[in-house]
């Protein structure tokens, strides 16, 4: 500071309670709050990773493999470790699965980045460099996948189910994968393949059985809805059934809130009360001479309405889920109505066939054979609800990977010969520059091995005796060992390739991109600035997510040189 | 201390108890210094392709990772006075130009700084105002004889102009896609502009953000992209009439509390039944107007959904009124209040209007004829939210530049080279002038070395090496030489189409030194006791 300034009282440039923190310190400590985030995952990723419990405020327990749920319970509120849900997130939506790979891969590149940082380089450099090296990295991705178009059906079906059983490897119902696997393939093959829409197949849990009970409906299922008496007259099945989808209550009741009746004469009265029952009579007749004989409502259906349909031999069923309804609608034609006046025989839907089935505790109604069949559900069964949830969030990433396998129908091996491969080839290139980017992109080639060396910690290998052997082998000249993976069922390297673990290109490349993104984003910040929160009555960014954070607090403050001059006063 | 302070007469006992006062050069003018020197310091590692990125939590605990100044300075509430004033300036940058905010606030702070050296010489700061706003009169002479060859006239509708001349725009916020994104740009800029380019509106290209994929995969759709699903089962329409209504599709209902009086029971029977005819008939009149889309502000009933469905028209419901009045102008339409049959005049026109899936989105995409009230929208994609809005903060900055274009094509040579070179003929036109300004105006000149030596120190290079090879190559006339950032060697930059807009720079070197001069004429502060209200939250107390 200037000389003579000593006793002056310090400037306040900024409001009463900020924080800033800036220079390397900040980065550092950016870099271990992602590490800490990282480090709570990392155990997840392959085939024998192991799952996360977790307990939250509310009691509930999800104990999950799947990367982007885990870090959406962690509740992180670090703003640079943030980043990294994200990531985790955007892989999810984007292709499904590669959710733990993303933020490991994020995380390795900033470890490798970090003692960089420490030795004063520029982060500037680095994140050039860092983008080069994805550039490289993406397009070697695709030079070594190979492309699945141009061969027949069948093949490109048992092709499909190679990818599956790849993403259900490491997750918890691994024992049944290729079950699982043809089942997840059939299902997305159901769907319309202009769209691949996700919400077309629909995933049903119940508890009980074992997961090999688990079945896949071509059409629509869902569980029977509550039912009034009367209903077990109802025909439970039906072949080409004429399916009525409704918005509207069958039930007695008031035909409008704010309706008043006021009568001057007690006779009157009865005819008031006729014209009510008229009226729903009305409704329930107009429903029958559509000639409908499955009736859905997403609203209630009473008992009178039920003892009605079940005389006249129609199924129905009320309160039915919107999204039920919806696929109902989607498979069978059918549109939903509002109202039955003028009911028009082409809203109708119809199938090949209906009926109500057990399943485990449950009752079930399966709409099956649809003409416009571009909906699957699957029925999962098994132990737990927890064990469930899990599978289901399983199904889901393989569902995904199918879809975007259908959609890019490329593969690339997986078991991390394809980071083995790149991280060779980056190496390579890295000895072409002759500036400091060589350095950079040598740290870039080696966060790669995080995944091969991973997967082996996972396993319980000795990870830098396979790393070796598959160093050595990517490195031989001709190209042989390009192939070669993590074997984590023998603990050896094995060519991935030939035992099917394979994997859509477009989940390597979009988990490269998107890590080095969030990573290149998090070098650049060379300063945090937290005002302080405006009055909020219950503020509760809460110690909860804090300690959810572990070791990983380490927002820089305090400590910096050259901020001496801006303190607070006011 | 300055003499009177805690004394109780003079300016203490005029005012009610609990003000501040700060009076002299010591306690005003250099505190004032002071604070706007932080301010620049802050800001100052932004500046630039290589500038770092600030992250921001504002009070209302968002997170802003960004490298663009006025964003930052938005975001971090400055509190004192005089630093407000370049806030104000940068503010004013961001109104007048969108871009060069950091520029203002960099070169403000400098421009505070070296006349703080002149303050200890002894110069009166009324001298230093003086010079200062002399030397900025000659600064933007220079400038404006500065500005390269050829680049007066452009044709704003070629990409590859267009993209050129805004790509240090861009660079400086997304280093390493700026050619991607300028190219953008340009796109969804030339898509909509109009026949003047005077008259172009930045409003009329849009952002659009989709998490997921990589930056590469952002594109340009022509039209207007809305991040929802229709309502109804009929996705996509064309050369289609639009009806839009403000308020939901829905039978109208009184605010008024109100109660149907039903007296006998075929009052009762046909209740429903007529409530169901009128809004058929409504939608029916709708639909008969030769209406195929019903765009509704707020809800769309069920009922009336049904019988949208029936007449097979699209509808599509936007929440939010800035969409719905984009809409408007996209289609022509006028929104209509009250539901009802729409007279033809009302009715919007949309060339083609459908779904789309953007990355695993489904949008709604509405296309239109150039003629028809363009709009374009740039569809961003990226891995995290915050690169997100990084990225989208670029494209606003290009976007403006590129309204600039279309007003004054005319470009300085980037890379710090323009700065120096108006630094260099300033100080020797000011060593030709008599009187104590002299001083000030030789420290004028200097700050402008400020931003090569930012530029370089930004990207890790020996910032005092690379200014004094700069220095010597103008001094030897070559006037368009700047910091290459990647190796250090000073160029020509001009020639990788490395260059400035003139009137970024123009109202940049203007507002800065006008903040300089009005905060350097400041010689007291009084700041009141402030108002009650909540007790502000003591260190302890912070939930952090």
């Amino acid at each position: 500071m200037m000389p003579g300034f000593g006793m002056q009282p310090q400037i306040i440039l900024l409001k009463e309670g900020t924080d800033t923190s800036q220079g390397k310190a900040q980065l550092i400590s950016n870099i271990n709050a992602c590490m800490a985030v990282v480090d709570t995952v990392r155990t997840t990723l392959g085939p024998r990773g192991m799952d996360k419990l977790i307990y939250n405020d509310r009691g509930q327990v999800t104990i999950s493999n799947d990367g982007a749920t885990i870090m959406k319970l962690l509740e992180i509120v670090h703003p640079a470790a943030k980043s990294l849900v994200d990531v985790s997130l955007a892989q999810d939506a984007e292709v499904g699965d590669g959710t733990t790979s993303v933020v490991i891969l994020a995380g390795e590149f900033l470890k490798e980045a970090k003692p960089f940082v420490e030795e004063g380089v520029h982060p500037r450099s680095i994140i050039k460099a860092f983008r080069i090296a994805s550039q490289l990295a993406v397009q070697k991705v695709r030079d070594l996948s190979v492309s699945l178009e141009g061969k027949s059906d069948e093949e490109k079906r048992s092709l499909l189910k190679k990818c599956a059983m790849t993403t259900l490897n490491s997750k918890l119902v691994s024992g049944e994968k290729e079950f699982f696997a043809q089942m997840v393939v059939d299902a997305v093959s159901k769907l319309d393949p202009h769209t691949l829409d996700l919400k077309m197949i629909g995933i049903k849990k119940v508890t009980g059985g074992g997961l090999r009970d688990s079945f896949l409906v071509d059409g629509v299922a869902f569980k029977k809805t509550f039912s009034y008496a009367g209903f077990e007259q109802q025909p439970k099945s039906f072949v080409n059934p004429k399916i009525l989808l409704l918005n509207i209550e069958l039930e007695l009741k008031a035909e409008k809130e704010n309706a008043e009746i006021r009568l001057d004469d007690p006779a009157m009265y009865q005819s008031i009360v006729d014209a009510e029952w008229n009226i729903i009579y009305d409704k329930l007749a107009k429903c029958v001479a559509s000639g409908a004989s499955i009736v859905l409502s997403r609203l209630a259906i009473g008992d009178l309405a039920t003892q009605y349909f079940a005389d006249r031999g129609i199924f129905c069923a009320g309160r039915v889920e919107a999204g039920d309804i919806d696929r109902v609608q989607k498979a069978t034609g059918a549109r939903t109505q509002t109202t039955v006046n003028n009911l028009d025989v082409t809203a109708l839907g119809t199938c090949e066939r209906f009926e109500e089935k057990q399943v485990g505790a449950e009752r079930y109604n399966l709409f099956m054979g649809c003409p416009q069949a571009r909906t699957a559900t699957i029925v999962l069964r098994g132990g737990s609800e927890q064990f469930i949830d899990e599978a289901d969030r399983s199904l889901h990433d393989a569902i995904m990977i199918v879809r975007r396998a259908l959609k890019h129908a490329e593969v690339v091996p997986g078991g991390g010969a394809i980071e083995m491969e790149v991280s060779k080839a980056l190496r390579e290139v890295a000895l072409t520059h002759t500036s400091k980017s060589q350095l950079f992109i040598k740290a870039y080639a080696k966060a790669l091995e995080v995944i091969p060396r991973q997967l082996c910690n996972n396993a319980g290998f000795d990870a830098t005796d396979v790393l070796n052997q598959l160093r050595q082998k990517h490195a031989v000249a001709d190209g042989s060992g390009r192939n070669i993976g993590v074997d984590v069922n023998t603990g050896g390297v094995v060519d991935t390739y030939a035992a099917f673990v394979w994997e859509p290109s477009l989940v390597k490349i979009n988990a490269l991109q998107s890590a080095t993104e969030a990573a290149c984003l998090i070098l650049s910040v060379d300063e945090t600035v937290r005002n302080p929160k405006s009055e909020v009555p219950d503020a509760m960014s809460g110690a909860g997510a804090a300690a959810a954070m572990g070791g990983g607090r380490g927002r820089g403050r305090g400590g910096m040189g050259g901020r001496g001059g801006r303190g607070m006063r006011r | 201390m300055a003499p009177g302070m805690g004394l109780p007469y003079g300016l203490q006992a005029m005012l009610k108890e609990g003000h501040k006062h700060f009076a002299g050069v010591d306690e005003a003018v250099v505190r004032n210094i002071e604070a706007c020197k932080n301010l620049a310091q802050i800001v100052r590692t932004s500046l630039g392709p290589n500038g770092m990125n600030k992250m921001v939590i504002n009070h209302l605990e968002r997170l802003f990772v960004t490298s663009d100044a006025s964003t930052i300075v938005t975001e971090l509430e400055v509190n004192h006075p005089a630093a407000k004033l370049l806030v104000h300036a940068a503010k004013a940058q961001e109104a007048e130009i969108g871009d060069g905010t950091n520029l203002v606030l960099t070169l403000g702070g400098e421009l505070m700084a070296n006349a703080e050296g002149l303050l200890r010489d002894g110069l009166h700061t009324a001298e230093i105002a003086d010079g200062y706003a002399k030397a900025a009169a000659k600064a933007l002479e220079v400038l404006e004889s500065l500005v390269l060859d050829g680049t007066k006239e452009i044709d704003i509708r070629n990409r590859e102009l267009v993209a050129a001349r805004i790509k240090g725009a861009i660079s400086s916020k997304i280093n390493g896609y700026e050619d991607m994104l300028a190219k953008l740009v340009a796109d969804a800029c030339i898509e909509v502009m109009p026949k003047n380019p005077v008259n172009f509106n930045v409003d009329n290209v849009r952002v659009v953000k989709i998490p997921g994929g990589g930056l590469p995969d952002s594109s340009v759709i022509k039209g207007m992209v809305l991040r929802r699903d229709t309502e109804g089962t009929v996705k996509s329409a064309a050369d289609a009439k639009v009806a839009v209504y403000s308020q939901g599709v829905d039978t109208s209902s009184t605010d008024t509390k109100g109660t149907v009086l039903i007296r006998n029971a075929e009052e009762l029977e046909n209740y429903s039944k007529t409530e169901e005819s009128k809004l058929e008939e409504y939608i029916k009149a709708i639909a008969d107007a030769g209406v195929k889309v019903v765009v509704s502000g707020s809800a769309i009933g069920e009922m009336a959904m049904h019988f949208i469905e029936k007449y097979g028209m699209m509808a599509l419901r936007i929440p939010s009124k800035f969409e719905l009045l984009r809409l408007c102008k996209a289609t022509g339409a006028t929104a209509r209040s009250t539901f009802g049959a729409p007279s033809p005049e009302e009715l919007g026109f949309a060339k083609h209007i459908g779904t789309q899936e953007i990355g695993g989105a489904i949008c709604v995409v509405l296309q239109q004829d150039a003629s028809l009230g363009a709009i374009s929208t740039v569809v961003l994609r990226g891995s995290t939210e915050g690169f997100l809005d990084d990225v989208e903060r670029a494209v606003n900055d290009g976007v403006n530049a590129v309204k600039s274009l279309g007003r004054d094509a005319r470009v300085v040579p980037g890379g710090g080279a323009a700065e120096l070179e108006m630094s260099r003929q300033l100080g020797e036109w000011g060593k030709k002038l008599t009187g104590l300004e002299q001083y000030a105006i030789k420290k004028f000149a200097e700050a402008f070395e400020v931003v090569p030596r930012t530029l370089a120190e930004n990207s890790g290079l020996n910032a005092t090496d690379v200014v004094s090879a700069l220095v010597a190559a103008h001094a030897q006339g070559q006037a368009k030489v700047g910091v290459d950032i990647e190796t250090g060697v000073p160029r020509d930059l001009a020639q990788d189409n490395i260059t400035d807009l003139f009137s970024t720079k123009w109202w940049a070197v203007k507002l800065a030194a006008d903040a300089a001069v009005t905060v350097l004429r400041v010689d007291q502060i009084i700041m009141s006791k402030q108002a009650g209200g909540p007790k502000p939250r003591g260190p302890g107390g912070d939930d952090d």
